[in-house]
């Protein structure tokens, strides 16, 4: 018994130690074996075995190139369906992911020798230079995920999205009641400021992190430090609405820097497939 | 420091109830215990859960009492600094109480009840970046039907629903009718198909099913280009297939593709402005010939040529197709070494013209056209590039045509000459020399005058008995006899006089035709007198334009030797020693060795290695491939591109 305990608490151990393993690092980086071995495969085929009247798509070399990757680009889309269904062991979502990531690389090497170095205004071309969209947003996404959460939990300061939007609110409660004093102009521009969406300036805005429309910048800049007390108080009460609107867009911004790869990602590889399609009927369909 | 607390009630109705209360304490309890100082009846709220006290110099400390948190400017604290004149919002429970203070007043907390935030949820989902773009969903279906409508669907409907313009070699604007099939080209078009880019159909006829030879043949069986072998002949000599290759054509015959032997397994399309023809070095290397023909007869045994596998080492005996007998209609192939006579029906021996001490030499030193012993060049010109070209574009006045030397054209080739041009086929055919032309070559010496008339002389029409028999009709200058003998007619009308007529009989120009036609006749000078029908007659002369009909040779390239020194022609014809007309000089196999050795053999000043190609091409048999020729096109030479520098490297 003592042994079967002792087993158990092994293969435990193993599974918890497996489960903190990054998927790029999955059992000793195995998918990046296997990916710089296909690479390395179909590199050296393409250098050694004479193509005439040279390599192209329509040799059999490029034949089984192209089938090569026809297949690892439907398999490796298949990840969306594969990631909704959780499942453990030999097949585990870790593997598939990391079989994703280093076979979608590989994909770079297939694709490329498949071309044969001929590019053109066709689908054929459009159908490559959307898998290497495809590759390329899906190593910005792997960097994101490594590099930017970190980030994004400096910039709570420990607090949650409700409370940052919280805490806005009760900033514009408070201005409200202390812009009551000012005269019409000043309230006009207080009123520019709580009436403008918190998520104000669209994808672009979010991914710079520049808004130029900001208005409780605008009222900042208007409204006097120095004026009457009231005025005082309405900039004391922007400056802390400024900081704390500078927090939600710190976080918008790194939020969007951390999805939006997906948003290439996803759309490019389902008009990669449509492309895909396009690219192997048209080349049978014109043989 | 004193504490104006207004509170602030909603009833159902939505009205609300103000009460105001004023506090000299320094500190406030918030709690739900009865005695705070600001009571709040809610479960979620400590018995005493914040005080809020006086910190000095205006402001409030806020300090939680039960450990639990409170709310201060939005954010969940346990203590906190507060300036009432900048204003705060502290929360706790469900009650909100806003703190501020007016000048040196009291500090006046407002307690409100919160209402729920329905859109609280809807706000924590803004966060997202799919709240500020469209769906990765619309994107992707956006995408996709735009992909295939565009780039599938339209092509395809289009192709099916609509007629394909016929195939014309001669029109180059034909435009396809399927729509958008540009987006599948696969490649630039060679530059032999430039025209056709637009025309997609006129070689992808059928959908799904691979380019077939017939397509090609649509128009190049038109434009001259002859076959290697019928395509049963082809496949059984065949040299049978690598395991590899044998199973990669065992996939493509089943989808359909025709095979190693048919048109596109060489002429490969869509590899950008490559010339097909010349397209790749590997047609030029002897090994595509020696594939096949190396052991042919070994699975085509009724093949009348031999096997070849290198110029050097095995390649069969020259057979030049000659006339071998008088009168006969067809030339037959004959074999250099079984020494064949030429029957051509002229009499004419090249030592004795060539001869530069013999009354020949003497006869042209004295004429003003030579004024030297003859040279092979009096007689035997080449077409120069330019002719050939001239030739096979077409569009040539008569003047133009005339500069090409005197040839007797047909009427099928002059009317080609004038408008589309010679095939390519029929240039080749017209060999490397022009034809020997009586009028420019011999008659210098071998005159055709027969009469004077005025100032000028009257010649006989060459070429023709019938023309020959009519000129020397119209002579009518012999003396005929008198009718009576003794008396002359008088004055102008006697002989010599002004008015003289011959009533003789005109026995004299009868003989004089006779004569002519014999064999030591003006005519039988050169040609060999026979009877037909009973009536005098010559020997049909029988002297083909090129021997070597499946074989190019360029004399213009023959200048020279391979170290640079000038060739004479009689280095490869023996003509100081031919005093036949029958003798056939062409030049042996083994004199073509002495300079031209197979592919492998190394070059020096004597040798040149040559491959099949040199003289022979695939579809015409009558003129060599010479990628050479197309240094410029890519594909033909450097290539810059990486799969062409890897294939280099390779290779």
């Amino acid at each position: 018994m003592a042994s079967v305990a002792g087993n158990r608490f092994k293969q435990d151990e193993r599974r918890r130690n497996a489960d903190h393993v990054s998927f790029l690092k999955h059992r000793r980086f195995r998918w990046l074996w296997i990916a710089l071995m296909l690479c390395i495969v179909t590199g050296l085929g393409y250098a050694m075995i004479d193509q005439e009247p040279r390599p192209n798509g329509g040799s059999w070399y490029g034949y089984t190139l192209g089938t090569i990757g026809l297949l690892l680009i439907v398999w490796l889309s298949l990840l969306g369906v594969r990631k909704r269904k959780i499942t453990t062991g030999q097949w585990s979502l870790k593997a598939w992911t990391s079989a994703h990531v280093y076979l979608g690389l590989a994909l770079i090497v297939v694709g490329t020798l498949h071309t044969g170095f001929q590019i053109g205004w066709n689908v054929h071309t459009l159908a490559y230079f959307l898998m290497l969209l495809v590759i390329i947003s899906g190593i910005y996404g792997v960097i994101a995920y490594a590099t930017l959460p970190s980030t994004l939990s400096s910039n709570r300061k420990e607090m949650t999205r409700a409370e940052m939007l919280d805490a806005l609110t009760a900033l514009d409660r408070q201005l409200e009641s202390a812009a009551q004093p000012l005269g019409r102009e000043q309230t006009d521009l207080v009123i520019a400021a709580l009436e403008q969406d918190v998520f104000y300036g669209g994808a672009w805005g979010r991914l710079t992190g520049t808004y130029p429309g900001c208005k409780t910048n605008r009222a900042l800049a208007r409204i006097s430090e120095s004026g009457s007390e009231a005025e005082e108080r309405v900039h004391a009460l922007l400056v802390k609405r400024a900081d704390q609107l500078g927090q939600i867009r710190r976080h918008l911004r790194i939020r969007a820097l951390l999805e939006v790869w997906l948003f290439i990602h996803i759309p490019a590889t389902i008009a990669l497939l449509a492309a895909l399609l396009a690219h192997v009927v048209s080349v049978f369909y014109y043989w | 420091m004193a504490f104006l607390i207004r509170t602030i009630d909603i009833t159902a109705s939505g009205r609300e109830i103000v009460r105001d209360r004023e506090v000299g304490k320094s500190e406030l309890v918030v709690g739900r215990a009865a005695e705070s100082d600001i009571h709040l009846a809610d479960l979620a709220v400590e018995q005493r859960h914040v005080r809020l006290a006086d910190a000095g110099g205006g402001m409030l400390s806020a300090e939680s009492l039960g450990g639990l948190e409170f709310g201060l400017d939005g954010r969940s604290v346990k203590e906190g600094t507060i300036d009432p004149n900048v204003g705060a919002e502290v929360s706790v429970g469900s009650a909100r109480l806003a703190i501020s203070r007016e000048g040196d007043g009291p500090v006046q907390i407002i307690i409100k009840q919160v209402e729920r935030d329905e859109a609280a949820g809807d706000a924590l989902s803004s966060f997202a970046l799919a709240a500020a773009l469209p769906s990765k969903r619309t994107m992707a279906w956006g995408f996709t039907v735009a992909i295939l409508g565009l780039l599938l669907a339209v092509p395809i409907v289009t192709n099916l629903t609509s007629t394909a313009p016929e195939n014309d070699p001669m029109d180059k604007d034909v435009v396809g009718a399927t729509k958008f099939d540009a987006a599948w080209i696969s490649g630039g078009m060679s530059v032999e198909h430039a025209h056709l880019e637009d025309n997609c159909e006129a070689c992808h006829a059928t959908p799904f099913v691979s380019v077939q030879d017939e397509t090609c043949l649509s128009c190049h069986e038109e434009l001259g280009l002859g076959d290697h072998a019928e395509m049963p002949r082809l496949r059984e000599g065949m040299a049978p297939l690598s395991t590899g290759d044998a199973i990669q054509w065992s996939i493509a015959e089943t989808l359909g593709k025709e095979g190693p032997l048919g048109c596109v397994s060489c002429h490969s399309e869509h590899e950008g402005p490559v010339d097909l023809a010349a397209e790749e070095h590997q047609f030029w290397d002897q090994q595509f010939c020696s594939d096949c023909h190396d052991d042919l007869d070994a699975r085509l045994t009724d093949v009348s040529f031999g096997n070849a596998n290198d110029f050097g080492d095995k390649h069969p005996q020259f057979r030049p197709l000659i006339y071998t007998a008088h009168f006969s209609d067809k030339p037959v192939r004959v074999s250099l070494d079984t020494e064949p006579v030429e029957m051509s029906g002229l009499k004419f021996t090249h030592d004795e013209h060539m001869d530069e001490q013999g009354g020949v030499a003497r006869m042209a030193i004295s004429l003003g056209k030579y004024g030297a012993p003859l040279e092979c060049s009096d007689c035997h010109s080449d077409w120069s590039e330019a002719e050939r070209d001239m030739m096979r574009e077409g569009g040539l006045a008569d003047a133009a045509i005339g500069t090409l030397g005197n040839v007797k054209w047909s009427q099928a080739d002059l009317k080609n000459l004038k408008q589309s041009g010679l095939s390519k086929r029929r240039v080749e055919d017209l060999g490397d020399y022009k034809p020997v032309v009586m009028e420019d070559s011999c008659e210098a010496c071998h005159s055709l005058v027969f009469d004077r008339a005025g100032p000028a002389f009257r010649t006989l029409r060459h070429g023709n008995v019938d023309d020959l028999m009519a000129d020397l009709a119209t002579m009518d200058r012999g003396p005929r006899g008198d009718i009576v003998s003794g008396r002359g007619r008088p004055g102008q009308f006697a002989r010599g006089g002004r008015y003289y007529s011959n009533f003789g009989r005109p026995m004299g120009l009868y003989i004089a035709i006779n004569r002519a036609l014999e064999r030591d006749g003006v005519c039988g000078e050169c040609h060999i007198p026979t009877m037909t029908d009973g009536r005098r007659d010559l020997t049909p002369v029988n002297l083909p334009n090129r021997f070597l009909m499946h074989g190019a040779f360029y004399h213009s390239a023959h200048e020279e030797d391979a170290a640079g020194n000038p060739l004479e022609c009689t280095e490869c014809h023996a003509t100081s020693t031919s005093n036949e007309a029958t003798d056939l000089l062409i030049p042996d196999l083994e004199s073509c060795r002495d300079c031209h050795l197979g592919e492998a053999a190394a070059k020096t000043e004597e040798i040149v290695p040559s491959t099949c190609a040199m003289c022979h091409g695939y579809h015409t048999p009558t003129s060599p491939w010479r990628p050479e020729d197309h240094p410029d096109m890519p594909g033909n030479g450097a290539n810059d591109n990486v799969a062409a520098i890897l294939s280099s490297l390779r290779r």
